[in-house]
């Protein structure tokens, strides 16, 4: 199957990416992630300003037969969440490396250290 | 893991392919959304060949299946029949469809996750007595396609099939082929039982017709969009016939399998329908009532791309059931209001 990997981001085993500008990661799932889910129809945010720990379930994807739970990447806390998801979560099929989840204020900025590069993840998708 | 006559067309058409009861099938093949959506506007293909077949033949045939279900055999040759298969105790062992195609031939149709265990236990009420018939197991000598939506009869007698004076669960035999006006999609439909060579000629027509090759997962959401049981959720061995809706397949007659746990029997479930605006119901979900009071759980759940709602049956407790009608269905620790729903979330097209 081919898998859209940008090079430009940074990657979970969970088969999330993340996007880092200055101390904050914007959160997304790949394109191996929607294509794996099938149809997006349903999309579970956390508040803006709650506190995430690393590796913490944060929210849910659902498509019409699963559940799947989205895992924080990083520490920190939720400065952003895509409201546009609620009304149109397909968009998660449609554009994976634009529809963004969340976008979180790193408190330690050495976990980034531990995010995947695209060559990585590539591997994981083998 | 065992596979269909037409494993390898699934596989050229990429479709996802997942074990059920031991089976390679396929889930979906592109999207469920679309899967869903050309089998409620057009019509789609499903290889259900799968499902395990039974033929009991001879004389006796009609007494046996007759003793053997407690549904009403009495109907005409070349009617179809919905049934449950029950225990000594009445409790559900699967549910089926019969076909009566001769006085003498009764073909049964069961779950691929249940044939084994019906096999010994239709063959344990055979050895019972002489019922003057025989019973063969023949699940590996059939594939069996399902057509199912609005187009469905203009498709087959276009690729040579006569099927315009087939009327809904009504069934027929031609050229060693047995066709059937049933399905499990509430659209109108036909499930044909052919053998393996001619099953994927049938298969390759239905494709040049544009027939949209339909998963399992497709056939999951219609049928829960019209609120058919599924073995193994709404329907289990801990409950009879009366705790789950199946009242209307019973049969009032002398003695069949099943009867003394029916007789006296006082229902402690029933199947409701629920929907929410915001949110999915699952299986496992605990529902509650007005007063805040645990009452069943979600059997079945899902997204209804149809009426783009979730949906889902939960079994309850009919002494928990209160006149208001008003559920929550717990999700990830928060309630969510659940729409209680009399009718079906949605009326198939079906004859």
């Amino acid at each position: 199957m081919a898998t859209n990997i940008p090079e430009n981001l940074k990657y979970t085993k969970e088969h999330e990416w993340g996007l880092l500008e200055g101390s904050t990661l914007t959160v997304g799932v790949t394109d191996f992630a929607q294509s794996s889910l099938g149809d997006i129809v349903f999309v579970e945010l956390p508040e803006v300003g709650s506190e995430l720990s690393k590796d913490q379930a944060f929210g849910v994807v659902e498509s019409i037969k699963s559940v799947s739970d989205l895992y924080s990447p990083v520490s920190g806390k939720v400065v952003a969440i895509n409201e546009e998801l609620s009304e149109a979560p397909e968009s998660l099929n449609e554009k994976p490396y634009e529809s963004w989840i969340i976008k979180i204020e790193l408190s330690d900025e050495s976990e980034t250290s531990q995010l995947l590069s695209s060559d990585e993840y590539q591997k994981i998708c083998e | 893991m065992k596979q269909t006559s037409l494993h390898s067309k699934h596989v050229n058409l990429n479709a996802k392919m997942v074990d059920f009861a031991g089976w390679s099938m396929p889930i979906s093949y592109t999207s469920l959304k679309e899967e869903i959506k050309s089998v409620r506007e057009v019509a789609g293909v499903f290889d259900v060949s799968h499902m395990g077949e039974f033929l009991i033949e001879g004389e006796g045939a009609v007494d046996f299946v007759d003793y053997l279900l407690p549904c009403d055999l009495s109907v005409k040759v070349g009617k179809a029949v919905y049934s449950p298969l029950l225990n000594q105790q009445g409790k559900i062992l699967d549910d089926l469809i019969l076909y009566k195609l001769a006085e003498n031939k009764v073909l049964i149709c069961v779950n691929a996750s249940n044939e084994e265990k019906d096999w010994k236990w239709i063959k344990s009420i055979h050895a019972m007595k002489n019922f003057n018939c025989d019973l063969q197991r023949v699940s590996d000598d059939f594939s069996l396609l399902a057509l199912q939506g609005p187009k469905s009869e203009s498709i087959l007698e276009k690729i040579g099939f006569d099927v315009r004076n087939l009327d809904y669960y009504e069934v027929v035999q031609s050229d060693g082929s047995i066709i059937a006006r049933t399905g499990y999609t509430g659209e109108d439909g036909f499930e044909i039982f052919c053998n393996h060579e001619k099953a994927k000629e049938l298969w390759d027509n239905l494709m040049t017709q544009g027939v949209t090759p339909c998963g399992l997962g497709a056939r999951d959401t219609l049928r829960l969009e019209v609120c058919y049981p599924l073995y193994g959720n709404e329907l289990t061995e801990s409950l009879t016939p009366l705790d789950c809706g199946l009242k209307w397949t019973l049969k009032s007659k002398n003695s069949y399998i099943g009867l003394e746990g029916i007789e006296g029997y006082e229902p402690q479930y029933r199947l409701i329908k629920l929907s929410l605006e915001r949110g999915i119901p699952r299986k496992g979900y605990k529902v509650f009532n007005s007063v805040n009071e645990c009452v069943g759980e979600i059997t079945s759940g899902t997204m209804s791309p149809t009426i783009n709602k979730g949906i889902g049956l939960a079994l309850v407790e009919k002494s928990k059931i209160l006149a208001d009608h008003n559920y929550q269905i717990e999700i990830r620790g928060k309630m969510a209001q659940a729409t209680y729903h009399k009718k079906a979330f949605y009326n198939g097209g079906h004859k």
